[in-house]
């Protein structure tokens, strides 16, 4: 298989088409207790990263934000008390089973009315150009199929001025933290996995994505290339995870 | 461009401080209906001493503390931590910040305002203790706490007025605000009125000099 035709599913080169269905079957499997994976996982800190991308989003009342890989929807339900009854978020997922938990759990806490729930493939986004003042995707862009498609779509439905945020696992600032992370990812969280959702193979595919995701100053450029302007990071927890912002000009 | 300092433990403080401050506004709801009416305002607090930077937000649902804003600020206060408290416990803060240390931008009325909801918070204890621990143990404890609480305020009102009294009345170690305030605007006066003496001489100077020549 030429290298056009394939592209990484955690180590394995799979086809092209093939991996989105796979990664669909890897958040099949884990969507029931995905919340708890990941404060298990990140000892909670996951609040924080995403408490730290809606500061830095600048969404205001009255904004349309959308949330790409929303998953369970952490990031819409704050966003969703932000923009209030002006405003609109919209909670995207390619994943039916990531989708329904997300839109129960903010339907269960009583947020309704500015928020709607589109299965949809980041890569072709189903909205009209400069439709939003701000997009988001945490934890998403690794398991998109090409990131640059999916980087050029988002910039698309930006409004002129909006801004996307990229939260995502990068690579770890400090060279003795960066083993006992890869340690911890290899060693102990395909165990994790294992014994809370019974799926050691999905969270082996986690810590192998991450490695193969582009580092802080990759990614950057690709959002450069993708036509971002004013493109920055920040390391969160010296760098296990990074959060780019890139403004439409 | 990576910032030198990881921001995860600037935004987790500010979670902690967030948490806590709306969990006694949802024991104070006419104070949380209060600070609706600031809903639109955003402040910026820079403690420089020790170096810290908030910005604080009103919604209607609590506060919103946030360590990052990109928009428009309403007032924005810099000072050292103990500026800070002395505004936070004034009962007059817009003399607290006319005669204090913080630097002040913008509207100075919305930050006003909110000092006074914060200040006059009247926090609902039984609630959460009736909830806990029963309908009578809950409210005996709370009567307890009502109690030792409004003490602690009315204690801490007397003594700062017999403290004013002796000072103004009995020691006249300084004069009361209102014999200042009119001292203030006695000098004011008498500046103004210099000042319109100095310009008629300045004036009569010129007209002199012009019919010497």
């Amino acid at each position: 298989m030429s290298d056009e035709e394939t592209t990484h599913f955690g180590y394995k080169d799979v086809k092209r088409e093939e991996k989105a269905g796979m990664v669909a079957d890897v958040f099949h499997s884990v969507a029931a207790r995905y919340d708890l994976m990941n404060d298990l996982m990140s000892g909670g800190i996951h609040r924080i990263w995403k408490r730290f991308t809606i500061e830095l989003s600048g969404v205001r009342k009255g904004n349309a934000v959308l949330d790409i890989a929303g998953g369970t929807g952490d990031l819409a339900a704050k966003f969703s008390d932000i923009v209030g009854t002006e405003g609109r978020v919209v909670l995207a997922d390619i994943n039916d089973s990531m989708l329904k938990v997300g839109r129960d759990k903010l339907i269960d806490s009583g947020r309704q009315g500015n928020i709607e729930y589109i299965q949809a493939d980041a890569q072709y986004l189903p909205f009209p150009d400069n439709s939003f003042d701000c997009v988001t995707i945490a934890f998403g862009l690794r398991n998109v199929t090409d990131k640059d498609t999916a980087l050029q779509s988002m910039l698309r439905v930006l409004k002129p001025g909006g801004r996307l945020l990229v939260l995502e696992f990068s690579k770890p600032t400090n060279e003795l933290m960066s083993k006992a992370y890869d340690a911890y990812s290899f060693n102990i969280l395909p165990r994790i996995g294992k014994l809370v959702t019974n799926d050691a193979d999905s969270y082996q595919y986690l810590a192998e994505s991450i490695r193969k995701h582009p580092n802080q100053e990759s990614l950057k450029d690709m959002m450069e290339e993708a036509g971002f302007s004013r493109c920055e990071f920040h390391n969160l927890t010296g760098g296990i995870v990074a959060l780019h912002k890139g403004i439409k000009a | 461009m990576a910032t030198p300092i990881d921001p995860v433990v600037h935004t987790a403080a500010l979670a902690a401080l967030e948490a806590a401050l709306n969990q006694a506004l949802t024991l104070a709801p006419e104070g949380r209906d209060e600070l609706a009416t600031l809903a639109d305002s955003v402040f910026a607090l820079q403690c420089t001493k020790p170096e810290f930077h908030v910005y604080l937000q009103p919604t209607e649902q609590g506060i919103r503390l946030m360590g990052v804003h990109d928009g428009d600020v309403t007032t924005s206060v810099r000072g050292e931590a103990s500026d800070f408290t002395e505004l936070a416990s004034s009962s007059d803060p817009a003399a607290t910040l006319i005669n204090g240390k913080l630097e002040l931008r913008g509207d100075s009325g919305a930050l006003i305002h909110l000092q006074k909801i914060l200040s006059n918070l009247d926090v609902d204890w039984e609630a959460p203790l009736v909830s806990t621990l029963g309908d009578v143990a809950g409210h005996q404890l709370a009567e307890l706490l009502r109690g030792a609480f409004s003490w602690g305020k009315q204690a801490s009102e007397s003594l700062a007025r017999q403290i004013n009294e002796f000072i103004h009345e009995e020691a006249r170690l300084s004069p009361p605000t209102l014999e200042l305030e009119d001292y203030y605007r006695d000098v004011q006066d008498l500046v103004m009125r210099v000042e319109r003496l100095a310009s008629r001489t300045q004036r009569l100077r010129k007209r002199l000099q012009t019919r010497k020549s």
